[in-house]
């Protein structure tokens, strides 16, 4: 019994090399099968064993994740997407500031400073967005659960900004912002579709089963 | 396909098995020739049912141990059929031409 439970110790010891989400599915199951091809008598594991067991635990730590759906991984290259026209919005937001802020200077101070104070923001909070939509990309394909909720946050931060920006009648003043902006918003739309699918919800799920 | 996935989907062909009885068919098949390891049958199977090749039949606790019964899902068993269809093409080959030059190929 102290052979069987020297011998379980050290197949513990090498099975704490797996990941450990891994080993809390899989742990118990291989170290039964190990008990089971143990040889009679065996007090140790052998050094063919241990590296096998390393080499299996290498090889978990280093296989990408599980292939998303089809439905995320189209919502992850949206994403990816999502932050490209944020550049480009960006860019052209930074490009036309000058024209908007002299198209402005005529209706008054109250709205002029408005503006102003909006488009210094779209300036500022530009390239943070841009790391925003990379970074919901990577963890989304991923599936963590989070992601899914954050970027739901991103969303309504965006379709109350969209709308805000159509109540100071962005239409007139800066037409080519406000599409930039609308289509940014197409795109999160779609996204948010995608990752809040039937399809996706074991992706988001697989964390979970696995604890 | 490498070897020990095609022994390992053939000793599922038949039926759902667990770990260790993967093990002793594979020997079994192999005639005594392949002999897996935890550590390559766990990631083996870890990699096929990634893939969807296979999955789990049930689950049993045998003293006090979780054992998983694993079986070939309809895209393993054609998986499987098309490569032991490919296998036994070239050894039929091999031994045609081994026969036209004479060989000992019986």
């Amino acid at each position: 019994m102290t052979e069987q439970a020297g011998l379980e110790r050290g197949y513990r010891r090498l099975l704490a090399c797996y990941p450990k989400a891994y080993r809390r599915d899989n742990g118990d199951e291989i170290l039964g099968v190990l008990m089971a091809t143990a040889r009679e008598g065996q007090r140790r594991v052998g050094l063919a064993e241990s590296a096998d067991l390393v080499r299996g635990a290498l090889r978990m730590r280093l296989r990408p994740p599980s292939p998303p759906p089809r439905s995320v991984f189209t919502a992850v290259r949206l994403m990816c997407a999502g932050a490209a026209v944020e550049l480009a919005a960006w860019i052209t937001i930074v490009v036309t500031a000058g024209s908007v802020k002299s198209a402005m200077a005529p209706r008054g101070p109250a709205q002029w400073h408005a503006v102003l104070v909006h488009l210094v923001a779209v300036e500022v909070f530009g390239p943070i967005a841009i790391v925003v939509w990379l970074w919901m990309a990577w963890a989304n394909g991923r599936g963590h659960e989070w992601a899914r909720l954050l970027f739901m946050s991103f969303f309504a931060l965006t379709t109350a900004g969209l709308l805000g920006w159509l109540g100071q009648g962005a239409a007139v003043y800066a037409p080519a912002d406000l599409i930039a902006v609308a289509v940014l918003w197409l795109v999160q739309l779609a996204v948010m579709v995608l990752i809040f699918s039937k399809k996706s919800a074991p992706h988001y799920g697989h964390e979970l089963a696995q604890k | 396909m490498q070897e020990a996935t095609f022994l390992i989907l053939t000793a599922l062909a038949d039926g759902s098995q667990h770990g260790y009885g993967i093990i002793t068919e594979v020997r079994e098949i192999s005639g005594g020739r392949v002999r897996l390891r935890a550590g390559t049958l766990y990631t083996a199977l870890d990699r096929l049912r990634t893939d969807e090749l296979i999955g789990v039949d049930r689950e049993e606790i045998v003293e006090g141990r979780l054992r998983r019964y694993y079986r070939l899902t309809p895209a393993g068993t054609k998986r499987l059929a098309a490569e032991a269809a490919r296998l036994h093409a070239n050894a039929t080959a091999a031994l045609v031409r081994l026969n036209l030059a004479g060989g000992m190929a019986t």
